[in-house]
């Protein structure tokens, strides 16, 4: 009976961002085009892997970084500015007025708002293998499926520190500038910008504590079938990710006193 | 005109004023440059173990284009960025109007009405590894300062590009992030272009987006590596780029339909 | 020589046409359907100096339209328009120098900062010296009452105090064209009050044209000798405000206080009956019939009072806008006397001559 009634609230979410999404298409197509970071990266690192000087051949620098820039357009989380944006402008005393959680919200939005990228997504990597035929590859039904749970595990993992940190708008107009900060960090410790093997050992060993590879470099490494460890994963991605969701209940409950404190 | 300076300093003056109401920011601001600093470092160092390198290029020439990268966005955080939202801002909520009331070039207004102190230690950590860079290669400073011209011209590059796709959003207020996309493109000029494979990747970034112009030319002049010819290319391009985004934006005018109440 | 010159003003939007729904969504992406919509068609009128005109109009009748091509924001798809002797489209510094816009509910100031600062940047880019300008500040501050409010943050400032405001950055200039779009907008009534005020005294002191264009009928009553009433993009009528009501509402309304309850139908014979409460009645009366009728009335039910006004003129426009019986070339067929629309509420009146005995409500 709660099932059948969550469903229904699902799928009536999910319709309607849905239709938003659908209408905001070509601003989300873009955000597909801006983030082509890993596209560049695959071009200077295939350059460069051409001295053989690396433990990647060019080959595999060129399906790594196809990959990166699949994993990254579905790990992709926003939503401390939208929040931060209801805070700011009072809007989310509506949301609070309504029977379900505003989270959902925030989680329908970015569902749907993948199903609107994925299009663009395919049509990008389709654009790469005509350049480079010889990289052509597609990942075996087994190391696909690994590679999306693990990618589930990582989008609830990140969505729910980033929600967390979300939190601090209560009490700071600014807190999405601590997401640049993580940004930063994540930027150059998931494997983003090149791939963890290239990475000096103490380096890589550092990294591995942090929850940042799980959110790149092992989704990407199971799709190119180079094997992950998928209990480590789980594991790391289990505990950062249950300490955001403890810490954002928390913070959750103190800011909305905070908030309603404030006239909204 | 003495008119337009005066005007300049005012919105300068104004501008920092009500950003400096947060000094947090600044704080934030720093680490967040540290950390791209560090990690630019870093991820360019990766390339030079176990004997590879860049196009060819000697680690502290590479560095050399990323320091003068890093100085660019830098200044497109204090100078660009902080107005193009407001753009976007102004034609959502229909304040333009007050822009296009004004007896003064709007072009002129949109431009440099904000000025933000965030972006200033990219600007000075960029400088710093230029500095440091030319150091390392003993370049005479005489030599070094030749890539200021060239450094110039790409900042001009890099403004018409800007304020040619802002202009979009008076058409299209959904297609505002369209900068966004600029600004990902951009990216490539961390590396000098022989850092980039010859055929489309090369072709794409000289000619189509400039970025080569931006960061490998400067460092080109500066380090006298053949490259520097290219400069005969940034010349006409400046010129043509800006000349352009100031028609075009005298078009986009004509289709203004302005909020009604 | 006048200040605002329009011929043949027009302006047309197409604009994409889509339905809703997911499926709607889809079909747009596959073939677009446009609509023609003709914001304004063939406006043509003039102003002289000095003059203050309004602009009255439904929601999206063009009023806003026409008054943005004559500050040079949109450009007419057909026409002329000259003011101060410039095509506004232009947008010549001579011509941006003589006009000034001020829209409600918008604001050019800097909301973090006060008032002041951005009066001076103002000052910088119309070229006022700093002297003058300071003087120019003190003067209209006084005229506005604002003199504490221009060191404080706009933010922090209430509704009424930001757009005498933004009043003044609007005015340092001293332009000679005043252009207003909804100035009063959410405003309470003192703030709208003090505004009209300002702006009729602004007027006669400094000699300013002002155009305005308006909802609150209380505003247009105030402040315009003179009205422009522009329905679905056309211009209908152009003249004093007195002479519109006459134009369509050629009626007038007989308030009757009875010596007896009477019914209904023993009323009807007189005229449409709109209200009847206890011994109070209000009937509406042809003017061609206006005397005969009173006479009758005087004599048959010889009430305690009788007053004799003219309709609200909220009433008329508003009647106007509803069952839209304008043609395009101003003449309106009389407004059917079917039924009572709207209540007679805020009775403000046009303040004609004649025969407008006790009318209740506001002074404008």
């Amino acid at each position: 009976m709660m099932l059948a009634r969550f469903l229904r609230k699902a799928r009536a979410l999910f319709v309607l961002y849905l239709g938003y999404m659908l209408e905001y298409r070509a601003e989300i197509y873009l955000w597909v085009l801006a983030s082509v970071l890993p596209l560049i990266l695959l071009g200077v690192w295939a350059h460069a892997a051409e001295s053989g000087a690396y433990p990647l051949s060019r080959v595999e620098f060129i399906r790594y970084f196809i990959a990166v820039f699949v994993v990254r357009q579905f790990s992709f989380i926003w939503v401390i500015w939208e929040f931060e944006d209801l805070v700011v402008s009072g809007n989310l005393s509506q949301q609070l007025l309504q029977p379900i959680d505003p989270v959902w919200r925030f989680v329908a939005s970015h569902i749907t708002e993948r199903v609107v990228r994925l299009p663009l997504v395919l049509a990008v990597v389709a654009l790469c293998f005509g350049l480079y035929p010889d990289a052509f590859w597609l990942p075996t039904a087994a190391d696909f499926a690994t590679a999306f749970v693990l990618l589930v595990l990582a989008f609830a993992t990140r969505f729910a520190l980033q929600y967390m940190m979300s939190m601090l708008s209560f009490w700071s107009e600014r807190a999405a500038s601590i997401e640049e900060l993580w940004f930063v960090i994540h930027l150059f410790l998931s494997g983003l910008i090149a791939p963890l093997d290239v990475y000096p050992e103490p380096v890589r060993r550092i990294t591995e504590l942090t929850p940042f590879p799980y959110l790149i470099y092992y989704p990407v490494n199971l799709l190119l079938g180079r094997g992950a460890p998928f209990g480590q994963a789980a594991l790391v991605l289990g505990v950062w990710g249950g300490l955001g969701w403890l810490l954002q209940r928390i913070l959750w409950r103190r800011g909305l006193r905070r908030y309603s404190a404030m006239g909204n | 005109m003495a008119r337009y300076a005066r005007v300049l300093w005012l919105f300068w003056k104004t501008s920092l004023a009500s950003e400096l109401e947060y000094r947090l920011n600044f704080l934030l601001a720093v680490l967040s440059s540290l950390g791209h600093l560090a990690g630019n470092l870093f991820g360019l160092s990766l390339f030079y173990t176990r004997g590879g390198s860049l196009g060819g290029w000697p680690f502290h020439q590479a560095l050399l284009v990323m320091g003068l990268f890093t100085t660019l966005q830098g200044m497109n955080r204090v100078l660009l960025s902080p107005n193009l939202q407001r753009i976007v801002e102004h034609v959502r909520t229909g304040t333009l109007d007050f822009v296009l009331i004004k007896p003064i070039d709007t072009q002129f207004w949109l431009s440099t009405r904000r000025i933000s102190p965030w972006g200033l230690p990219d600007v000075a950590f960029g400088l710093g590894m230029v500095l440091y860079a030319a150091a390392q290669l003993d370049l005479a400073p005489a030599r070094l300062a030749l890539a200021i011209g060239p450094f110039l011209l790409s900042v001009v590059i890099q403004y018409s590009l800007w304020f040619m796709l802002a202009s979009i959003s008076i058409w299209y207020v959904k297609v505002h992030n369209v900068t966004e996309v600029l600004n990902g493109l951009l990216a490539a000029g961390r590396y000098p272009i022989d850092a980039l494979p010859a055929g489309a990747y090369r072709f794409i970034f000289t000619f189509i987006i400039p970025v080569a112009l931006l960061t490998t030319v400067p460092a080109s002049v500066a380090l006298e590596r053949e490259g520097q010819r290219l400069l005969l290319l940034s010349v006409p391009f400046a010129l043509g780029a800006f000349t352009f985004s100031r028609a075009f934006w005298r078009h986009a005018l004509r289709s203004y339909t302005s909020a009604s109440s | 020589m006048p200040d605002i010159r329009v011929d043949d003003l027009c302006k047309s939007y197409r604009v994409a046409v889509k339905a809703t729904g997911i499926g709607g969504a889809l079909r747009h992406l596959i073939r677009r359907e446009h609509r023609e919509i003709h914001a304004v068609q063939s406006v043509s009128f003039q102003v002289e100096p000095g003059e203050i005109v309004g602009f009255l109009g439904a929601n999206g009748a063009g009023k806003t339209t026409t008054l943005k091509m004559l500050t040079g924001l949109i450009r007419p798809t057909s026409g002329q328009a000259l003011v101060a002797g410039e095509v506004p489209f232009d947008r010549k510094r001579r011509f941006l120098q003589s006009i000034t816009l001020v829209m409600g509910q918008k604001q050019q100031l800097m909301w973090d900062l006060p008032a002041l600062d951005s009066l001076k940047v103002n000052a910088a880019v119309y070229d006022i010296p700093e002297a003058e300008a300071e003087a120019r500040i003190a003067r209209l501050a006084e005229l506005l009452d604002v003199n504490d409010q221009l060191r404080q943050p706009v933010r922090k400032l209430s509704l009424g105090e930001r757009m005498k405001c933004e009043l003044l950055a609007a005015l340092l200039h001293q332009p000679k064209i005043l252009l207003l779009d909804e100035p009063t907008l959410g405003l309470d009534v003192n703030a709208q009050d003090a505004m009209r005020r300002f702006l009729r005294d602004y007027n006669r002191e400094f000699g300013a044209t002002v155009i305005l264009t308006s909802h609150y009928m209380a505003d247009i009553v105030a402040l315009c000798p003179r009205v422009l009433l522009i329905h679905e993009g056309r211009l209908i009528y152009d003249g004093s405000l007195s002479g519109l009501v006459d134009r369509f509402a050629p009626y007038r309304q007989v308030r009757l206080d009875l010596a007896e309850p009477l019914e209904r139908a023993a009323l009807e014979r007189f005229g449409e009956v709109e209200a009847l409460d206890g011994l109070r009645a209000v009937l509406i009366v042809q003017r061609s019939r206006l005397t005969e009728t009173v006479a009758r009335v005087l004599a048959e039910l010889k009430p305690r009072d009788l007053a004799i006004s003219d309709p609200p003129v909220e009433q008329v426009v508003g009647r106007l806008f509803l069952e839209g019986v304008v043609s395009p070339i101003g003449i309106a067929s009389p407004i059917p006397a079917a039924g009572a629309t709207g209540t007679t509420g805020a009775a403000g009146t046009t303040g004609a001559a004649g025969e407008s005995g006790n009318d209740p409500g506001s002074s404008p």
